[in-house]
């Protein structure tokens, strides 16, 4: 069974630290019209994958996680722990800047003032060019510095950059992972996702209605 | 560990390598009454093993091989000091690449079997003729066609070589983004057809048409549905009763005895115990990059630069591909997640030389989804990557973009190579390859050139902008590889002859990617299933003994 853990229900964040990545990715997705990062529970997500590895592998009929071993649960610890330490001080970096430039910490400023907090750290370091990267990454074209690249290495990237990749992860994977609440970010873009991992586990998921139907104008093979 | 070596039964044939190489020769070995035993790295895994989960496939490395554990270092000259890159990954299980593909499947054409006699010699690069002809290679294509399970629409690429015989199946149903893209090449008057898929479009051999899932490129099939190794050749081979394929064994070694032959196969299972397999004949079919690193692995007094490799030439002359694209947004739906994003049409026009282009060569061309098209991994070019605007584009453009995308002829160099790493090992404590690309001059003007005209394609069919996307250098994103054995007549300049048997090692074969001379401007893995059943079949026919 999956270990249902309630909207708040902290595994491995401290009630603040919670608190600031709750408000900085409600910034990186923000709410409008529709629902954004906050209302999908985005920090659970990332508060569920920072809490060891019984959240990395969904099973494929979503009926819980699987059990890492060996070499595969080796590896995932020692990232797991290099991802806890950026969200540490990630999160005391994003309360020093903001004490710096407004005497108070994250959480605590204006929705416009916390964007002006993000910008300035997406520009520091490697920020930058790592966004473009990270956006390269998630098989995207980002011309001319990434080329489309099929898989995604996270690992390497410095916090905001790995905060906004996993608000989007948070915002767009299936709901099993603790974010995309009710599907909420699927929705939200218009993607007619399944109703669970068991649906497409079945065989059930079809995408066939979105093909293409007699509107779009067809040549019939081989004519030039 | 447990170094203490265990010794099972000699085998007629050792397979090296279960994805789309190793399955079809072993199906093919089977199925002619030889016994096969199949040493595999990676799991044999189960369509119930598969799920849609883009977070675990695209970003969690479920399919990929882990970077962690199987490390590749990158450089693009000799001169560089390399880095860690995890260039051209290739799942590692049963199954193999095929695993998680759509299956672009699209045959060679006859001019790319004679590419050094059409262009002669063309500086900084090294193209050769192959020893086969494409009419060598025609009755395998139908053979693999046929048992594999191809849907498409034979005569419908006016640029396709003669062929022997249609498709099993009709062309799949038409995504947007396929009729788009045609309506796009017919504006502009150019040719397009159906993208031959290995999916089936319809009940085939008892095989159920496939599931038109959103979850595919990149994603293990939990219905058994599509036409990948797993639910075809190694159901074929292990069905015989004389396949014994062993997954979780990773070879480290290939020993040679004294006659000069390959004598044995050294491998640890997964509980780590070494064992060692001896074969009358030894068949390597671990994908292009991999299997120069088990030959340069191999050392011994007969091969001290590696097995095979007493000319120096195990691991040169490798290709990649390389994937890119013009991405446009459209005002009507597009779709690009529906199949999964490459259930697509093509076209061939941009396929062969025409020397006013500025570049010899040419690529096949298709319009599919913006890379993987789902919800997380979606991006266009320019994209914000946060905040308000980056939900607006989110928002408007993922049901409304696609791309014609190209795959890239990289022409084969000498300089282009796999090496063993001097420094850096995997998690087992083996030399991991250490790969040297730098794209050649006609790369880069054959990207530039085609991707200009995949964004003209795209503007015909209507697009309200659009991006164009040029190779600046060699990533290995298309997940091909070729050259680094490569297939030849004459022993100083190649590794192996016509039957891809090692020059130099009597009872070695290679059925990759690896003895293919050049790369081309078509996906690779048809040519390779149907290089490997012909390889295969030549074996058999002497009975599992080296012809």
């Amino acid at each position: 069974m999956i270990p249902e853990t309630g909207r708040t229900e902290r595994l491995f964040f401290d009630e603040h630290q919670w608190d600031t990545v709750e408000a900085a990715m409600a910034r990186i997705i923000p709410t409008d019209q529709d629902p954004g990062a906050r209302e999908a529970n985005t920090v659970r997500f990332v508060d569920r994958y920072l809490s060891g590895v019984d959240y990395i592998y969904a099973k494929p009929d979503g009926s819980g996680f699987l059990t890492l071993s060996g070499k595969v649960a080796d590896v995932w610890h020692k990232r797991i722990e290099n991802l806890r330490r950026k969200y540490v001080e990630g999160v005391a970096e994003l309360d020093r800047i903001s004490q710096q430039r407004f005497r108070a910490d994250f959480v605590r400023l204006s929705a416009e003032q916390q964007d002006r907090i993000l910008e300035a750290l997406a520009r520091s370091g490697g920020g930058a060019e790592q966004l473009v990267e990270a956006a390269g990454t998630i098989a995207g074209l980002e011309m001319p510095e990434a080329a489309m690249q099929q898989m995604v290495s996270e690992h390497d990237l410095d916090f905001f950059p790995l905060l906004a990749l996993h608000t989007r992860q948070g915002f767009y994977a299936d709901p099993i992972y603790g974010g995309n609440t009710d599907h909420i970010g699927w929705k939200t873009i218009g993607f007619p996702g399944p109703a669970s991992m068991a649906e497409v586990h079945r065989g059930d998921f079809s995408t066939l209605p979105y093909f293409a139907q007699d509107s779009i104008p067809v040549q019939t093979g081989g004519e030039e | 560990m447990n170094q203490q070596k265990r010794k099972p039964d000699r085998a007629q044939v050792c397979i090296i390598g279960a994805g789309a190489s190793g399955a079809t020769a072993a199906k093919v070995l089977t199925e002619h009454g030889i016994h096969v035993v199949t040493l595999e790295k990676g799991p044999h895994q189960t369509k119930e093993e598969y799920g849609g989960d883009e977070l675990a496939n695209a970003h969690r490395y479920f399919l990929w091989p882990d970077p962690d554990l199987n490390p590749r270092t990158f450089r693009f000259t000799a001169n560089e000091e390399p880095w860690i890159e995890n260039l051209c990954p290739v799942p590692q299980a049963v199954g193999g690449g095929t695993v998680h593909w759509t299956g672009w499947v699209p045959r060679f054409v006859a001019t790319d079997f004679v590419q050094h006699s059409l262009h002669g010699d063309i500086p900084g690069a090294s193209l050769a003729d192959w020893p086969i002809s494409y009419w060598d290679l025609e009755p395998y294509y139908t053979k693999v066609e046929w048992a594999l399970g191809v849907s498409g629409q034979a005569g419908a690429n006016k640029y396709e070589s003669p062929r022997s015989k249609g498709y099993p199946c009709p062309p799949m149903p038409p995504t947007r983004y396929a009729s788009i893209f045609r309506r796009g090449c017919k504006n502009l008057g150019l040719n397009s057809f159906p993208t031959p898929t290995a999916m089936l479009s319809q009940e085939y051999s008892g095989r159920p048409p496939t599931v038109q899932s959103a979850f595919v490129q990149q994603h293990g099939d939990p219905s058994g549905t599509r036409s990948n190794m797993l639910f075809t050749f190694a159901t074929d081979a292990l069905r015989t009763g004389r396949w014994d394929l062993r997954p979780n064994s990773y070879v480290r070694e290939i020993t040679v005895g004294h006659h000069g032959w390959a004598a044995s196969v050294i491998y640890q299972d997964a509980d780590g115990n070494v064992t060692e397999q001896e074969a009358d004949l030894v068949i390597v079919a671990c994908g292009a990059i991999e299997t120069a690193r088990l030959l340069l692995l191999s050392r011994s007094n007969a091969f001290p630069q590696g097995l095979s490799n007493g000319n120096g030439l195990v691991g040169k002359y490798l290709t990649l591909h390389e994937f890119t694209a013009a991405v446009g947004v459209f005002d009507e739906p597009v779709y690009g997640w529906a199949g999964g994003g490459y259930i697509s049409a093509s076209t061939f026009e941009f396929y062969t030389s025409d020397y006013r282009r500025g570049f010899i060569g040419g690529c096949h061309v298709a319009g599919a989804g913006v890379g993987i098209p789902l919800p997380i991994s979606f991006s266009l070019p320019g994209k914000p990557h946060w905040g308000a605007a980056a939900k607006d584009w989110d928002r408007e453009f993922f049901n409304h973009s696609m791309a014609a995308g190209i795959v890239l002829y990289d022409l084969s160099q000498e300089a282009s190579r796999v090496e063993l790493d001097d420094t850096v090992t995997d998690a087992w404590g083996l030399p991991v390859s250490r790969i040297t690309v730098k794209p050649h001059p006609n790369d880069l003007a054959m990207g530039r050139w085609v991707v200009d005209r995949c964004a003209e394609i795209l503007e015909a069919a209507g697009a309200k902008k659009v991006w164009r996307a040029y190779v600046n250098r060699i990533t290995g994103n298309c997940s091909h590889q070729h050259g680094t054995t490569r297939m030849g007549n004459d022993p100083g300049s190649s590794v192996v002859n016509k039957y891809c048997r090692a020059h130099e090692v009597e009872n070695l074969y290679v059925v990759d990617g690896g003895p293919f001379p050049n790369s081309t401007g078509a996906n690779p893995t048809l040519s390779i299933m149907a290089n490997a059943w012909r390889v295969a079949e030549h074996i058999a026919r002497n009975r599992g003994y080296p012809a």
